[in-house]
């Protein structure tokens, strides 16, 4: 790559992009006016409101079941504040209070002290929910306070003492640093939503113009048929798309700063010295990075992939809506950082952007958010330039096999990615709702009902109704004596091997103990061990191959064996609903694949799972007998050494298992 | 030099089978030689040239350029080729020296070369009142000249152009016929399509016909007369056409 031609490219789009009034405007005029205006005017309308409830004034009912001159004092002293007036209780006083008509109810009510005096109590009925309902509250409160002080002030005279006495000391507060406090938590909160959300849409704006646009325009062959490399163009416009982001990101967070300090400096004295933390804010804007990269990358590919700017638009709007809704995270004050979280891009930034306000964030959790971005970026960005090296993105012809007319004309038309995953997405909705509701009620017939219901006989309905060969589609076949022989050496240390590694997962990731705990009810079922075998082990076995390695393998194997073994494998994970089984389902995924294409029979890979289940069943129930003490470390965990003599067993078996099957090579291929 | 052997290419349809664009085709065009590719509407010409571009990989077959292989060599042949299309967009908001620029850069090309180069040609194409104008302001014809030296910046040794003078006016075509010329002068190689006899009769050393993916015909105009023994070359293309559609016709009798 040139690095040279990569400049060549990024100048020349930040030229154009500089030139487009509309981007200009978006990134950098609107945020410079809109939040002065916003928080100016957010400000005023604010006091303003407070001071109308003030004026407003309100209508307090009085209960007075003392009758005495204290009580009647309480009394007028409410009538004495601004606007308000008073109303005896009658019966249809609390009519009238349920109409709003009467604000508040005080009562008053008195009680005999041990040597005789006379204490006076006052209840307040009111609407704490109401702001208007709140501070007649608060100044009915300062007039009962006003009228004890009055009170105190006779007695004290009447006993000769000075009642001056009473303000002998007198406390004010000028409490600067929970004001610093209180901002610096509002902006751990605010900001990162903010910034995230900046950075989206100052990296969408031109994302969807510097591939997607230059298609629409018919640049882009001009520019395919010049000697720059692929890499150089996407690299230059990658660059353009993060420089852009950034830009945004910085110049909106300069106009909240300097529109909040100059609201502070007008405001009331006890927010006056609150500072912005500018040292803060350069380590945020420094985190900001991978996330723009990362967005960046993915924005691109989208931008590569679609026909023109409307289709780029279209595919990026679900993103912006998950990433917006991901970085809401920081709203919520139970979320900490973790070594998981750190994992999950937005939802790692505006977590370490949280961390980093309140000055607790861990390196390792900052190492790892880059760490996983980078890989993420690289992910994308080769994706990236694979579809501009591809004549059918760049030129997409009219082939529409997909549609329902094609699929009428030629059913095979149905096995296409889009139809994969509506049926996914159906399948995954229906687990979700009625999979979820029927184990809540009984959980060993519902894990039984949604393998047969959810899982299994919708496909088999579907090869019905299109009139499909199950046997061919589906790949039901039986396979060779040799490999169904072969299929517990590849099983057992294929387990083994994968459950070594989510301990190992573990470790780094730990379970949420309450997690542990459900799950382990799950395999503890009680029921008899053959039962739960079956519907733990069998059902799983038969029905999930029937749709995964059955069905919906079919929908990808266009794009080449790899390609629906590995997509096929990442639905599977998904299916599971449960992040902290993800990488292992999906290894396992990998190999049911595998063992399915490369046979051409389905029969090894239900194989394979009902022994693969079978096993973690066999580990959680004899667990702690005698014979299985040898290999168990802890309660339920395997010894490590045990992955070398798997890892050979595993090793060996796979190699055979792919020589018996040399034949079924083409099934495969085609 | 253009060398083309056996190339073909498909498209997908609706209906799931193929359609046949390109169809086994075969030429040839040295240097210092004008070819041109004549052919209607849906001939094959823009797919052919877009192959030879390297923007479509073949179906099979294969080209070189400039001993080159199409697929093997794609970055080399960019390199040594010269492409226009009709129908290709420029960055509005650019102005057009701007935009020569910006590709001469892309091929690397030296920025004093650069200048010496863009001062040459508009020279030839007589374009220096608008060489500085933003190109959202250009008339067709403005932008195709922009275009054409845009495509050859790098001084390519082979050139292609597709249908360069279509929607142009006369003067302007004119100017852009005898442009051609001058490269040939200059010992390039010119491989260009029109579906305007007249065109390819003033400026083709050899005209290569092309119909519905299929050559028809080969050869000078010349020896294009000889053997369809007409003198035009409307006619010459009728004649070549339906003889074709006479022998597919046969063709599909016989089986
Ligand atoms: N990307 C594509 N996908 C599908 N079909 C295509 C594609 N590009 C071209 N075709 C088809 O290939 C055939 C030849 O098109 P081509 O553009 O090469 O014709 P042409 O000779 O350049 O015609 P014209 O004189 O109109 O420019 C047409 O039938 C066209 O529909
Ligand atoms: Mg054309």
């Amino acid at each position: 790559m040139n690095f040279k031609k990569v400049g060549v490219v990024y100048r020349k789009e930040l030229l154009e992009v500089l030139r487009d009034k509309r981007t200009l405007f978006a990134t950098l005029i609107l945020p410079v006016l809109l939040y002065p205006l916003l928080i100016v005017g957010f400000n005023s309308i604010m006091t303003r409101q407070t001071a109308v409830m003030e004026e407003q004034g309100a209508t307090i009912a009085i209960n007075d079941s003392v009758g005495n001159a204290v009580s009647r004092l309480l009394a007028e002293e409410i009538g004495t504040i601004d606007n308000y007036n008073l109303v005896p209780f009658t019966a249809t006083t609390n009519q009238l209070y349920e109409d709003k008509d009467v604000h508040a109810i005080v009562s008053i009510g008195d009680s005999l002290g041990a040597d005789g005096t006379q204490f006076y109590k006052v209840y307040v009925q009111y609407d704490k929910s109401k702001d208007r309902s709140r501070i007649v509250f608060d100044k009915l409160y300062d007039s009962f306070k006003a009228s004890e002080k009055k009170l105190q002030k006779q007695q004290l005279q009447a006993s000769g003492i000075n009642p001056e006495f009473l303000d002998l000391i007198s406390v004010r507060e000028r409490d600067t640093s929970t004001a610093q406090k209180k901002m610096g938590m509002l902006l751990g909160m605010f900001l990162p939503y903010i910034m995230i959300i900046m950075l989206l849409s100052g990296a969408s704006t031109v994302a969807a113009d510097l591939v997607a646009g230059e298609k629409e325009r018919r640049t882009l062959e001009t520019l395919l048929v010049s000697s720059a490399a692929r890499q150089e163009l996407v690299f230059g416009k990658y660059l353009t798309i993060i420089t852009l982001a950034m830009v945004n990101v910085v110049v909106n967070l300069f106009s909240i700063s300097f529109s909040l300090k100059f609201m502070l400096a007008n405001s009331a004295a006890e927010m006056s010295g609150v500072q912005m933390p500018i040292s803060a804010i350069l380590i945020l804007l420094m985190a900001m990075i991978p996330l723009a990269t990362f967005f960046a990358a993915l924005l691109l590919s989208i931008s590569t992939f679609s026909r023109n700017m409307k289709e780029a638009k279209t595919y990026e709007q679900p993103i912006l809506w998950v990433a917006m809704m991901m970085a809401m995270v920081s709203f919520l004050p139970a979320v900490e950082m973790n070594n998981l979280m750190a994992l999950i891009p937005v939802i790692n930034i505006a977590l370490l952007f949280k961390a980093v306000m309140i000055n607790e964030y861990a390196l390792s959790h900052l190492l790892i958010t880059i760490g996983s971005t980078l890989v993420l970026d690289v992910l994308a960005i080769w994706a990236t330039i694979k579809l501009f090296t591809s004549e059918s993105v760049l030129f997409r012809s009219e082939d529409d096999s997909g549609s329902l007319k094609a699929v009428g004309k030629n059913k095979n038309n149905f096995f296409n990615p889009f139809y994969g995953l509506v049926y996914f997405s159906l399948a995954l909705i229906a687990l979700y709702y009625l999979g979820t509701y029927w184990q809540g009620k009984d959980l060993m017939s519902g894990l039984l009902k949604t393998q047969v219901f959810i899982i299994a006989l919708p496909v088999y309905a579907i090869i019905r109704l299109l009139k499909l060969k199950e046997k061919e589609i589906l790949r039901i076949k039986m396979p060779k004596a040799t490999e169904l022989l072969l299929i517990p050496f590849i099983a057992i240390p294929a387990a083994i091997i994968v459950s070594v590694i989510s301990q190992l997962i573990n470790i780094i990731f730990p379970f949420p103990p309450k997690y542990v705990e459900m799950l382990s009810k799950l395999f503890t079922m009680d029921a008899s061990v053959w039962k739960v075998f079956l519907v733990m082990a069998v059902a799983p076995g038969i029905c999930e191959e029937y749709l995964f390695r059955g069905f919906i393998i079919r929908f990808f194997e266009k794009y080449g064996t790899k390609v629906a073994i590995v997509l096929s494998a990442l639905l599977f994970a998904a299916f599971h609903l449960d992040p902290f089984r993800f990488v292992p389902v999906f290894l396992l995924g990998l190999l049911l694949g595998y063992l399915t294409l490369r046979s051409g029979s389905l029969v090894n890979s239900m194989l394979s799972h009902t022994i693969n289940n079978g096993l973690a069943l066999v580990l959680v129930t004899y667990g702690s007998s005698a014979w299985l003490k040898p290999l168990i470390s802890g309660e339920d965990s395997l010894h490590y050494w045990l992955i070398i003599p798997a890892v050979i067993v595993f090793t060996g078996a796979i190699y055979l298992f792919h020589k018996v099957t040399e034949k079924g090579v083409p099934e495969c291929a085609e | 030099m253009i060398k083309v052997m056996n190339l073909s290419k498909e498209f997908p349809k609706k209906d799931g089978t193929v359609f046949s664009a390109v169809d086994d085709i075969c030429f040839e065009a040295k240097d210092s030689e004008i070819v041109c590719l004549l052919g209607v509407n849906g001939a094959g010409k823009t797919t052919t040239m877009r192959i030879l571009s390297t923007i479509f990989k073949p179906s099979s077959g294969t080209a070189e350029i400039q001993g080159y292989d199409i697929q093997k060599n794609a970055q080399h042949v960019r390199e040594n080729l010269g492409f226009l299309t009709g129908d290709t967009g420029l960055y509005n908001r650019l102005r057009g020296s701007e935009f020569i620029r910006y590709f001469g850069r892309l091929y690397g090309v030296a920025e004093k070369t650069i200048d010496a180069r863009i001062k040459e040609m508009a020279d030839m194409l007589d374009m220096h009142d608008f060489l500085d104008k933003k190109i959202e302001f250009m008339s067709t014809g403005m932008k195709q000249k922009v275009s054409i030296v845009r495509s050859i910046i790098h001084d390519p040794p082979v050139m292609i152009f597709d249908e360069p003078t279509s929607g142009l006016d006369i003067l302007t075509a004119r100017n852009i016929v005898s442009f051609i010329r001058e490269c040939k002068q200059r010992g390039k190689c010119v491989l260009f399509s029109t579906h305007i006899m007249r065109e390819a009769e003033r400026l083709a050393d050899r005209i290569v016909m092309i119909h519905k993916g299929k050559i028809l015909a080969n050869g000078t105009l010349d020896e294009l007369r000889i053997v369809s023994e007409q003198t035009d070359l409307d006619d010459i293309f009728v004649y070549y056409v339906n003889k074709f559609t006479d022998e597919t016709e046969v063709l599909a009798h016989e089986f």
